[in-house]
């Protein structure tokens, strides 16, 4: 027989509501990772295998991002990439970038565009942000295949740290969920937060590390400046990629500042999602 | 108040102790600037109020518990704490085994999605596994009778098909505990139907049904136990015919009724809404039965904009069987409602039998999904003896409550 539904307490050992809470209930999440898969799988449905444009734009967008960073960077200002051509050398950033901003901007909405079901059924809601954080590899692949054409062409050669590539991914990602939570939960009670979400974006490509190298704000910058450059944490990473990608230097010690804010965007993130966690369906 | 024993032979299914829940009043959304800026001031009173004021109760397993009172006594809130949607201000809720609940058919349905990927998404979703989905699919998929369109994405349906693969999801369920909002399904009499009917079956295998209504009949015909709530507080629990009668006899005291533009007790956006609600018979000062019978409907609305309506008004005998509807829908045309409008219904011939009754009005945008205003027990009123058969004889069956228009032939 199938039990189902919703939450399933045992018979001799009540689900209780809403005493002793934590956010982390693994085996609650682990129980519900069906549903996280559906959502993922309904974004990219929606998103990509339903309209002949969602693909096409999928592969627009990069491309037409990294030929404008060229043009403004590597042509216009002639930012200095080494022995990499400047193409190159941004679409890595682009890479870790695109996903970064896809993460935070449908992770940040997914609590309001949910509404309907947060109103009507139980189940874990840190599961809805969560799950954009799949359909934004879709993103990162298609990047990644302009990356491996354009390194063929211009025939640059692969980093051995490339072994160390998945351990900037997976940074990338608990970055842009972290901080893709925080806005989820933001957004529920102050509406505003979903405009200033695409505009912050769009500032973050400058002040992050796409198309010229970190080592620019440290050369160009007081000390005190750049730290706060580095409190980006989007700046380590795309320094992380690079290195382990083309095997530029190794990212300096200020990128230990982002690895420092990145954890604490994180932690800010789930404890805040966690304080509105039972109250979000009195407000959407 | 009469509170039920909990033998203690019997396991409990859901123990509720000292429920509160408290809503501020106003706005539950700001901007930025209005919550920095408070920071540097004192802080405000906030108005509040308490929808559930210390609920304690128990449900024993296989019991069908019916929960009864007016709008905003405080059934919707409790049900959304027990579904787990939202979390009371104090107190715990135990439950032991499976829930689900009808509140939720069709929660997640995309319109992009087809039929066969809407049902597993929506089953994932009411908490179903990929495997259960898949062994119950075919039983579902015929249920739900749209075999034809499964591959053709929902936003083609038509709203009754759409409702139906809705359905079909949430009744092959099988929780331990059901929970059933009757209140919440305005105006579908199909889909009330089905609720019933899959109620029916999950208290036959013996699991526990918790059943909000304001059909008093369906109340006493479904469960064998009734809480009453009123302003947020439990104000009687007992036998359904105990509670329910009690009940009844509560609301015939309070027979001086509030103008419906005045009632606070009405759900829906409120873009346009019920400001009056007038019974007559032109030929009459009295309501007989075979006599016409005009309810005309008074609207406003603080826009000056038209609104495309679906409006209807429900005829309920005093216990809440529902007897019948007047609608703008019987034409399949909607009408459109601005500040000022009003509708008239016109029934040539009554053929209700003398007695008391009340009407619900609705108004609903578009469909009846998107609820502009609904006030139930808008308006009470009692039917008198007439001729409803033959102009000569008055004949009255004391225990009818419709009179059908009808010719018999002998062989």
């Amino acid at each position: 027989m199938g039990t189902s539904p919703i939450f399933v307490g045992m018979r001799d050992k009540p689900v209780v509501i809403w005493k002793n809470r934590r956010l982390w209930e693994f085996s609650e999440l682990r129980k519900y990772r069906e549903l996280f898969w559906m959502l993922a799988w309904r974004d990219f449905k929606v998103r990509y295998a339903q309209t002949f444009i969602g693909v096409l734009w999928g592969v627009i967008q990069p491309v037409l991002t990294i030929i404008i960073l060229y043009v403004v960077f590597g042509r216009f200002a002639q930012v200095d990439t080494g022995d990499i051509p400047h193409i190159v050398y941004s679409t890595v950033g682009v890479m870790a970038w695109t996903y970064f901003a896809f993460v935070l901007s449908n992770a940040g909405n997914s609590i309001i565009s949910a509404q309907a079901m947060i109103r009507k059924i139980y189940f874990p809601r840190i599961i809805i942000p969560l799950s954009k954080a799949v359909v934004g590899f879709i993103d990162m692949a298609i990047t990644s295949a302009i990356l491996v054409v354009l390194m063929f062409v211009f025939e640059v050669p692969v980093s051995s740290n490339i072994l160390f590539l998945p351990l900037f991914i997976i940074f990338n990602v608990l970055v842009s969920l972290g901080l893709g939570i925080l806005i989820s939960a933001l957004t529920i009670r102050y509406r505003d937060v979903q405009y200033v979400v695409p505009f912050a974006i769009q500032l973050g490509l400058y002040i992050t590390p796409t198309a010229y190298p970190a080592e620019f704000a440290i050369t160009h910058l007081p000390s005190w400046a750049s730290v706060l450059y580095f409190m980006n944490p989007m700046a380590g990473i795309v320094e992380g990629y690079r290195w382990a990608v083309l095997g530029t230097p190794m990212p300096g010690e200020l990128a230990w500042v982002s690895v420092i804010s990145a954890v604490v965007l994180i932690v800010v993130g789930l404890t805040y999602f966690q304080k509105v966690d039972g109250k979000i369906a009195d407000h959407v | 108040m009469v509170k039920s024993q909990i033998m203690s032979d019997r396991s409990p299914a859901i123990e509720i102790s000292g429920i509160s829940k408290e809503y501020t009043l106003g706005r539950s959304t700001a901007s930025l600037r209005e919550s920095i800026s408070s920071l540097f001031r004192k802080k405000e009173k906030v108005d509040s109020f308490l929808a559930l004021n210390g609920i304690d109760f128990s449900v024993d397993r296989g019991e069908r518990i019916g929960i009864i009172g007016k709008n905003g006594a405080g059934k919707s809130t409790l049900l959304k704490i027990l579904s787990r949607i939202t979390q009371p201000t104090e107190g715990e809720v135990k439950i032991y085994g499976s829930v689900a609940s009808l509140l939720e058919v069709g929660t997640g349905f995309h319109p992009e999605l087809t039929g066969r990927e809407n049902i597993f998404l929506n089953g994932s979703i009411l908490g179903m596994t990929r495997k259960e989905i898949q062994a119950k699919l075919d039983e579902i998929i015929t249920f739900s009778g749209v075999e034809k369109f499964l591959d053709t994405p929902v936003k083609r349906y038509s709203s009754g098909m759409y409702a139906r693969l809705a359905f079909s999801v949430a009744a092959h369920l099988e929780p331990e505990i059901l929970i059933v909002d009757e209140v919440l399904s305005v105006g579908d009499a199909e889909f009330q139907r089905k609720c019933l009917g899959k109620m029916d079956s999950v208290a036959k295998a013996g699991r526990t049904v918790l059943f909000v209504s304001h059909n008093l009949d369906a109340v006493r015909k479904m469960c064998d136990r009734c809480v009453w709530l009123e302003a947020g507080k439990v104000r009687m629990d007992g036998s359904a015919e105990e509670v329910v009668n009690a009940y009844l006899s509560d609301i015939e005291l309070r027979s001086e009724e509030v103008h419906p533009s005045e009632r606070m007790d009405r759900n829906g956006t409120g873009d346009v809404r019920i400001h009056d609600v007038k019974i007559s018979n032109p030929d009459s000062d009295l309501i007989e039965s075979g006599r016409p019978f005009e309810v005309s409907v008074e609207y406003q609305s603080a826009s000056a904009d038209t609104f495309h309506c679906l409006a209807a008004v429900g005829v309920y005998k005093e216990d809440g069987t529902r007897i019948g509807t007047l609608s703008t829908r019987f034409k399949d045309e909607l009408v459109e409602l601005r500040n000022g409008s009003k509708l008239t219904f016109k029934v040539e011939r009554l053929p209700l039998a003398p007695g008391k009754y009340y009407l619900n009005s609705f108004i609903g945008h578009r469909t009846e999904q998107e609820v502009l205003d609904f006030v139930e027990r808008v308006r009470s009123f009692e039917v008198h003896a007439s001729r409803f058969f033959s102009e000569s004889d008055e004949i009255y069956y004391p225990y009818d409550t419709v009179y059908f228009d009808h010719k018999f032939s002998l062989e």
